[in-house]
């Protein structure tokens, strides 16, 4: 089991980002914090996560004061510090000094996840960033500095129309930062962002996406290179840091998530917390949860998203045995023929694990295609029971 | 109200203009200030009743209403019809104006004199008609109703006194329009004592009554329960109800000279009456008929298509039904190699296809594909026979015709002086002859020009509004036929041959339009897993080729935190798009790149 934990605020939104992320304007943090503790002392209560995650939004804009409640109250709640092989706190350059990272660390913080994006004044000011290159550079100090186990830093590229050189020099700053792992995404345009909007008013347009393929080949490339080993479409890290974390997520272990719209996966349900941080903290202060959907995926829904999830892992893909184990589905039944096409195409592959488990693994040309792989195995009707009697 | 109207004290009037200039809100104060809506009730251009017309607040139809006015201790009825302004509906003005012995001829006394307000005020001058002018919206800061008044002797030879000033949003100067229409417009002519004599100038269907017929009474009385005769048809129908707008439906017994309303006699299609019709009455002795219409001419024709192609039923009812209301409409099946079966309608504009288009999709919830719209070409057979097509995949083989004829029609264009030269270059550009210039006012003027009418539904009017700043209106007359050297352009897909997507044009444009189609494809087509090939021909030579490079990557950057159902939907959603796709041998097109043939840029 492993422990999530939201943190709604961030100093100002910026503009491509997805997240369930509010720009601070003066909401009680205080409470917020308290809300999430109890939030954990009804659901989280001696749990032993294996990883723990506290992100956002921007977590590290926590006073230290309230850094230090969140974490013991959950230390005390959970048992974390104890059980934790891996414990993350998410931080953007403007709010991690020196001091906080020092705080952080003597919490239980193992790892730290920085939000550098880019090193060039003019796209941090295009993607409404509010920290510049100087900012982000003194970031990476400090956590090096602070001597933190482990130091991910997240990169932009396939900025529209940027001189390829310039994000080829960001990433090897970067790279020779001394962090031990790279998150480097390609610029999305996410329905509901302002950039989507700019996007469609034409007034943002894309990168060509030939570009974007050479940015995306070159990146591994020089990760590879640097001793950085992609292990899932756009994370690369040294020889045993892989974040575990977030290979709960591509693997479909359990997990519990607390705060503002946190999503937990556990006992076979997906359960979503609600969104909006006022709404949270009332429904958390009446009833101590704040559900707001409880769902049990059929069995061919989660068979689906368990390789919608594991396919992005490259070296390992899916474990089908488990897969089975968890559904009741094979999968080469379930999918039939889009599946086998996929296998004769050599887009997927199957593979035996040192246990005789078999699985199912995207080849090199596979890989790049994940999401027209996906979408040809999608059931053509995905609410319609499981199709697996035929 | 049993008695008929006394026939001195009935006035029949249209308000025309150009769009936008306020006829319809003229209409609601009209309709206040006689008491016909409660003041509380008001609302805006209360005349416009469909959707479509109040969320674009424009009038797409003419609506008829029955006023009752005191003037000067008179009692006098007043029948008024609204009129659209849109270039594409002018054939309802002319319908209404025959009902008519005056019309308001509304200007904007910021805008002055635009292309529609000379095209309609012509329809009513060469009807002999009572035309009173008006400037509306003096309360505009910049209204200048001198120079407007100099435009108008200049241009439509109507004195500049004769003008009255008025504002239509305050109300100011409304009264008075009334106390001049009564003193203007003459009084109908009429005989009650004649044989039955009745214009149907309108009709439109009702869901739960059938077709209600608009007429107006030019000689004898027409009573509930008579049994009338149209003429035209041959048919004989029982009047089962009478009555007027007032403007809510209103049974009379009877109505005299003069007067105009509505007519419900269980008529299940509107089909089966002809606008423009004479009714008589079926016993005793005939009249003569009317001048009737003139059919109004389908200019613009577009495929329309099922997305889904079991849909294709439905999709000829939800025709059918719009059919019912809008008899301008026309359509036939046909079908496309890429989609299927569909139909081949025909509209009287561009705006009149977009409305419809709308309409279909907002009152059947279909989801259609449509075609980019073309004219009519004429085309002369080697044997002499000649046959009117509606799309390009009907031109049969160059060896096969001697000639053909497209539409061509003489465009009046409304400048200020500084987009004369951009707009003389734009319509020589697209094969205009140019005839003459007029100036209405030292800065304003009036090119007239022969153009082709495919040159005109081809993005003529945004080009227009960009080289005059927005300023230049544009109105063109009935289109006749002429011989010009056309070819068609075939677009190929990866060697299947769109036929979709092919378009007929000036051998001169030909490659350009080609090169310019397969850019918008390249654009519009996704990426496949192989290379995709664009080709324009004409006849057995390629004109121009593109290419879509194949996919080689396609895969979420972002994909980590738990919420695994929203990626999921995601996917869902993608997959959707896809099974909408119309395919062309084993390229997927979406809908929107039939459109492609549209747009000239790039
Ligand atoms: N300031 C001002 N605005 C007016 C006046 N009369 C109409 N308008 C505005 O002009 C716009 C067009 O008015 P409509 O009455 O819809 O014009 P129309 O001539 O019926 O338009 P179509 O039916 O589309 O040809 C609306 O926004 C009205 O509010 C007026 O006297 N003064
Ligand atoms: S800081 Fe991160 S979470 Fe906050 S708005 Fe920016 S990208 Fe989104
Ligand atoms: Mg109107």
């Amino acid at each position: 089991m492993s422990l999530y934990v939201h943190f709604p605020y961030c100093q100002s939104k910026c503009r491509y980002c997805d997240f369930n992320s509010y720009a601070w304007t003066g909401q009680n943090m205080e409470a917020y914090v308290d809300a999430v503790l109890q939030e954990a002392r009804s659901v989280a209560k001696e749990l032993l996560p294996q990883t723990v995650f506290i992100g956002g939004g921007t977590p590290s804009l926590l006073s230290p004061q309230l850094l230090d409640r969140l974490l013991r109250g959950l230390a005390d709640i959970s048992g974390f510090v104890h059980s934790s092989k891996e414990t993350t706190l998410e931080a953007n350059p403007e709010s991690f000094s020196r001091e906080k990272a020092s705080l952080a660390k003597d919490l239980g913080i193992t790892r730290i996840s920085l939000g550098i994006q880019s090193l060039r004044q003019e796209v941090l000011q295009a993607y409404d960033r509010v920290h510049d290159p100087e900012q982000a550079l003194k970031a990476l100090d400090a956590a090096q500095e602070v001597g933190f186990a482990h130091c991910n830093a997240d990169l932009i590229f396939a900025f529209p129309g940027q001189n390829p050189e310039h994000w080829w020099q960001d990433l090897h700053t970067v790279l020779a930062s001394g962090i031990d792992h790279l998150s480097a995404y390609e610029l999305s345009y996410e329905p509901g962002t302002a950039l989507t909007r700019l996007n469609q008013a034409g007034r943002w347009p894309a990168e060509n996406p030939d570009h974007c393929q050479a940015l995306f080949e070159g990146t591994r490339q020089a990760c590879h290179q640097a001793g950085f080993g992609g292990y899932e479409v756009s994370n690369f890290a040294k020889s045993g840091a892989a974040c575990l974390h977030n290979l709960v997520y591509w693997r479909s272990h359990s997990y519990v998530g607390l705060g503002a719209g946190a999503h937990s996966w556990y006992q076979g349900n997906r359960v979503q917390n609600l969104p909006s941080p006022e709404d949270y903290l009332a429904t958390i202060q009446n009833r101590g949860q704040a559900i707001q959907e409880k769902q049990r995926p059929s069995p061919g829904t989660l068979l689906f998203e368990i390789l919608m999830m594991g396919l992005r892992l490259p070296h390992e893909g899916v474990n089908l045995d488990r897969a089975e184990k968890l559904t009741e589905l094979d999968a080469l039944e379930y999918f039939g023929d889009p599946l086998s096409s996929l296998l004769d195409r050599k887009w997927l592959c199957l593979e035996t694990g040192s246990q005789k488990e078999r699985y199912l693994r995207a080849t090199e040309t596979g890989f790049l295609l994940l999401d027209e792989i996906l979408l040809q195995l999608l059931p053509d009707d995905s609410n319609s029971p499981a199709r697996k009697a035929q | 109200m049993s008695e008929t109207f006394p026939r001195e004290r009935i006035r029949n009037f249209s308000i025309i203009a150009h769009i936008d200039h306020g006829k319809s809100t003229l209409a609601d104060r009209f309709l206040e200030i006689t008491g016909a809506v409660d003041t509380r009730k008001r609302a805006e251009q209360m005349l416009d009743s469909m959707d479509l017309e109040k969320e674009r607040g424009i009038t797409i139809k003419a609506a008829a209403v029955a006023l009752q006015a005191k003037i000067d201790g008179e009692d006098y009825l007043l029948n008024l019809i609204d009129t659209p302004g849109h270039v594409d509906f002018s054939y309802e003005v002319e319908k209404s104006l025959q009902a008519c012995e005056g019309a308001l001829l509304l200007i904007d006394a910021a805008q002055g004199i635009q292309a529609q307000t000379v095209a309609n005020a012509l329809l009513a001058l060469e009807q002999e008609m009572t035309v009173i002018p008006v400037f509306n919206k003096i309360d505009l800061p910049h209204a200048r109703p001198e120079e407007i008044a100099e435009e108008l002797e200049h241009v439509l030879l109507l004195e500049k006194e004769s003008a009255l000033p008025c504002s239509a949003k305050t109300g100011k100067g409304v009264e008075e329009l009334l106390r001049e229409i009564v003193r203007q417009v003459p009084a109908p002519q009429g005989d009650p004592d004649k044989p039955l004599r009745a214009l149907i100038f309108d009709a439109k269907y009702d869901e739960y009554r059938g077709v209600v017929v608009y007429l107006r009474i030019i000689d004898g009385v027409i009573r509930k329960g008579d049994s009338v005769h149209m003429l035209g048809t041959g048919r004989d129908y029982d009047v089962l109800e009478l009555g007027k707008f007032t403007p809510k439906p209103k049974p009379f017994k009877s109505m005299g000279p003069g007067e105009a309303g509505y007519l419900i006699s269980n008529i299940k299609r509107l089909g089966d009456v002809k606008v423009g019709d004479t009714i008589t009455l079926t016993k005793g002795e005939r009249a003569e008929p009317l001048q009737g219409y003139r059919e109004p001419q389908a200019m613009v024709w577009c495929g329309i298509y099922p997305t889904n192609s079991g849909d294709f039923e439905n999709l000829r009812s939800a025709l059918e039904t719009l059919k019912l209301n809008d008899s301008s409409i026309l359509f036939e099946p046909e079908s496309s190699d890429a989609l299927g079966f569909g139909f081949r309608c025909g509209f009287l504009g561009l705006l009149h296809m977009e409305i419809v288009q709308e309409r279909l999709e907002r009152e059947s919830d279909l989801d259609i594909v449509q075609t980019a719209p073309t004219v009519p070409y004429e085309v002369q057979f080697l044997e002499g026979e000649s046959q009117v097509i509606h799309s390009p995949g009907e031109l049969p083989d160059s060896n096969e015709y001697q000639e053909i004829r497209e539409p061509v029609v003489t465009t009046s264009i409304l400048v200020p002086d500084f987009g004369i030269g951009p707009v003389m270059k734009l319509c020589a550009d697209r094969r205009g002859v140019f005839l003459r210039q007029d100036h209405l006012s030292p800065t304003r003027v009036m090119l007239v020009w022969d153009m082709p009418l495919a040159e005109i539904i081809f993005d003529f009017y945004d080009k227009l509004k960009s080289a005059t700043r927005g300023y230049g209106t544009m109105n063109y007359d009935e289109p006749r036929f002429e011989a010009s050297r056309l070819v068609k352009v075939r677009i190929m897909v990866s060697g299947v041959e769109a036929d979709a997507l092919s378009v007929i044009c000036h051998t001169d444009s030909a490659q350009k339009r080609g090169r310019a189609i397969l850019r918008k494809l390249q654009k519009e087509i996704p990426r496949h897993q192989f290379q995709v090939a664009l080709q324009a021909a004409v006849g057995g030579k390629i004109i121009a080729r593109e290419n879509i490079r194949a996919l080689s990557k396609n895969v979420t950057a972002k994909c980590y935190g738990g919420d695994i159902t929203r990626k999921r939907k995601l996917l869902e959603k993608q997959k959707e798009g896809k099974k909408r796709m119309k395919s062309l041998g084993r390229v997927e097109v979406p809908q929107k790149a039939f459109l492609a043939v549209l747009s000239t840029d790039e």
